[in-house]
């Protein structure tokens, strides 16, 4: 089985109306240097869209193009239609959580929040009001009157969160939001950012380097590599559907096997082989440790390999076992038979494999 | 941290036995001093307040002129500094370390030499009248370039310049990027910028900057006699008058006392003003 059809494709029910946010050619090169290479992307209303990536892959060069921060070097950025490649930020119907919040040291957390409404010249009481609310939802009111130097990082977080909310914004964009944060923190604000996603409806654009907030936040990821989109998808079709091999290891966890296709049939360099249908190239096949079956669970007609137990740890949820291919690779493997832990030793040799129904044959480029 | 309150007493007496030694001491000698008199060139220990009287009657104008000139002074010097320490911090990119840098090398640069400086720019044979001449802009050397209070304010603030550069740029350092960014994304245009997030977390730099150049530009002697001819006598000039040439500590006294309490008195209002128009609405 190849790429096509591995996964269902994400639900996204609003596809068919025209999106949010639409990229079309947005290019942005330093000199020589290119940041961001021509990319086409859209976004849907009620997104919670991830943009994720290693660091240096662009990722927040894009963002800073759709918040305005930026100017590129060619495209275009379209937000609701209207065409705001070239306008600034205080015009573009988006708003921004900085990397380091960027709150303001001389205000009050209230006046904070209050700033930008104050701004736009909107009558006091409504001000108040819309701040109040806002306040309600990232649960700030025993922090009101504080200035931002008495706040935790957390709560700094969320004064931000409120400052760029009170907004109302089209889009509201988050540059890395939670990477300032221990991991405690961490989990918890992902789960306030849904809650406050959920009830408000709004579309957020984030980016991110942790795949693992991506998969945690995002019903969309786009995945950067050097300045390109390398794929686009629901969570789901991203890790079970990984279009190149950076994905695959990028998004969780994989094994990677180099091998040849020749004549239909693909023979791995560990040993093992199966038919596939394909032009003759060689090809690396991707399966993630869960998918993977071990000694005496192995389901018939699946791929198997012969090594050594390296290494078998109890982890709570599964084990994780280490075999080592003669070949020089290895494979990680998570199993759920706790029983067969007590059956096998390490440095035993064993045999492991998967059926072809879980694995991902892919270029080897 | 020892706890034993002798102990902690022991160690704060050095510092300060050397603030009541060199600082307090001398200036409140020098405020009671202001209040004798001298007869016959001999100090009478009598309290007297007729060396206030003096600087009121003798030395009011002078005062005056020095507090105004001296004010000119620090408000372009901390205008002009401003705009370069904004500079440096939000323009110059790469190329800000290098400007601090110079501003810090002309601050060691020579008081004196600074002044000859401007000499050689204003005077009659200066490199601004010769140049006027070559452009045949004007047939003969202008005179009046130099020795006038204009060659003051010119001098003295270029002088004073990285006095005033250095604590608004300290101040300046404090506001991130984010801030100015968080500011122009809900809305704010360069001014409101200017006076809603920039001024009021910069009011310590402003102050400081204020200050120095108020001061020092209020004392100041030297620049007053090299450049500013003789219709320029400034307070400072006559302090040292009184003290040098006519031995007189108490009348000089009373007259330091009295520019001190000006420049004091306007830096606090300074302070008030800035409160008032910067505060978060």
């Amino acid at each position: 089985m190849t790429a096509s059809a591995a996964t269902a494709v994400a639900s996204r029910p609003q596809a068919d109306r025209p999106p949010l946010v639409r990229l079309r050619g947005l290019t942005k090169s330093y000199g020589s240097m290119v940041a961001v290479k021509p990319l086409d992307l859209d976004i849907q209303s009620g997104d919670f869209y991830a943009l994720l990536g290693p660091s240096g892959c662009g990722k927040t060069t894009l963002l800073r193009m759709i918040g305005g921060f930026t100017e590129p070097t060619a495209g275009t950025v379209e937000i609701d239609g209207v065409d705001v490649t070239r306008m600034g930020p205080e015009r573009r119907p988006t708003n921004m959580v900085f990397q380091g919040y960027g709150l303001f040291p001389h205000m009050t957390v209230r006046q904070n929040i209050a700033y930008g409404l104050k701004l736009a010249k909107l009558p006091a009481a409504e001000v108040e009001t819309r701040v109040k609310e806002i306040i309600g939802l990232v649960r700030l009111e025993q922090l009101a009157e504080r200035r931002p130097d008495g706040l935790s990082g957390g709560q700094a977080q969320r004064v931000a969160l409120a400052r760029a909310l009170v907004m109302r914004p089209r889009v509201l964009l988050l540059d890395e939001p939670l990477a300032a944060l221990d991991l405690q923190l961490r989990k918890a604000m992902q789960e306030e950012l849904r809650r406050i996603h959920r009830s408000i409806g709004g579309t957020f654009v984030f980016v991110t380097h942790d795949q693992g907030e991506a998969m945690a936040l995002a019903n969309r990821i786009a995945v950067m590599d050097a300045g390109a989109c390398v794929q686009e998808g629901g969570p789901e079709e991203i890790y079970g559907a990984p279009r190149t091999r950076f994905i695959s290891t990028f998004i969780g966890e994989a094994n990677v096997l180099p091998g040849r296709r020749q004549g239909g049939r693909v023979t791995l360099e560990a040993g093992g082989s199966f038919a596939d249908a394909g032009a003759d190239e060689a090809v690396v096949v991707v399966v993630r440790p869960e998918a993977m079956a071990l000694g005496g669970n192995l389901p018939q007609g699946a791929v198997k390999l012969t090594g050594r137990l390296a290494d078998s740890v109890f982890l709570g949820p599964y084990v994780r076992y280490r075999v080592e291919l003669p070949g020089g690779g290895e494979i990680i493997l998570h199993s759920q038979d706790f029983a067969l832990r007590h059956r096998l030793a390490v440095d035993d040799t064993v045999e492991v494999g998967w059926t072809t129904d879980v694995q991902r044959v892919l270029a080897d480029r | 941290m020892p706890r034993n309150p002798v102990v902690l007493t022991l160690f704060a007496l050095p510092a300060t036995l050397i603030f009541l030694l060199f600082f307090l001491g001398p200036f409140i000698y020098f405020v009671v001093m202001s209040f004798w008199s001298v007869s016959l060139f001999r100090l009478s220990r009598d309290f007297t307040l007729v060396n206030y009287l003096d600087v009121y009657r003798e030395y009011g104008y002078s005062v005056a002129f020095t507090f105004a000139i001296a004010l000119l002074i620090a408000v372009i010097a901390t205008l002009l500094a401003f705009g370069f320490a904004y500079l440096i911090r939000f323009r110059a990119g790469r190329l800000g370390p290098t400007l601090l840098f110079v501003t810090l090398i002309t601050m060691f640069g020579g008081y004196l030499v600074k002044i000859y400086a401007w000499r050689t720019i204003l005077g009659t044979t200066g490199i601004l009248n010769t140049g006027l001449i070559e452009l045949g802009i004007i047939d003969e050397p202008v005179s009046w370039l130099l020795y006038n209070p204009g060659a003051v304010v010119a001098t003295l603030t270029h002088f004073l310049l990285p006095f005033a550069v250095l604590p608004l740029y300290g101040s300046l350092r404090g506001i991130s990027d984010a801030q100015l960014a968080a500011a122009r994304d809900l809305g704010a245009r360069p001014l409101r910028m200017l006076i809603d997030i920039v001024l009021p977390q910069c009011q310590p730099g402003i102050l400081v900057a204020f200050m120095l150049t108020f001061f020092i530009a209020a004392g100041d002697y030297v620049t007053p006699r090299l450049v500013g001819g003789t219709a320029t006598a400034m307070a400072g000039n006559f302090v040292e008058n009184q003290f040098i040439t006519a031995l007189n500590a108490p009348q000089s006294s009373a007259l330091a006392v009295a520019i001190l309490a000006v420049s004091a008195g306007t830096v606090l209002l300074l302070r008030a003003v800035m409160r008032r128009t910067l505060a978060v609405r």
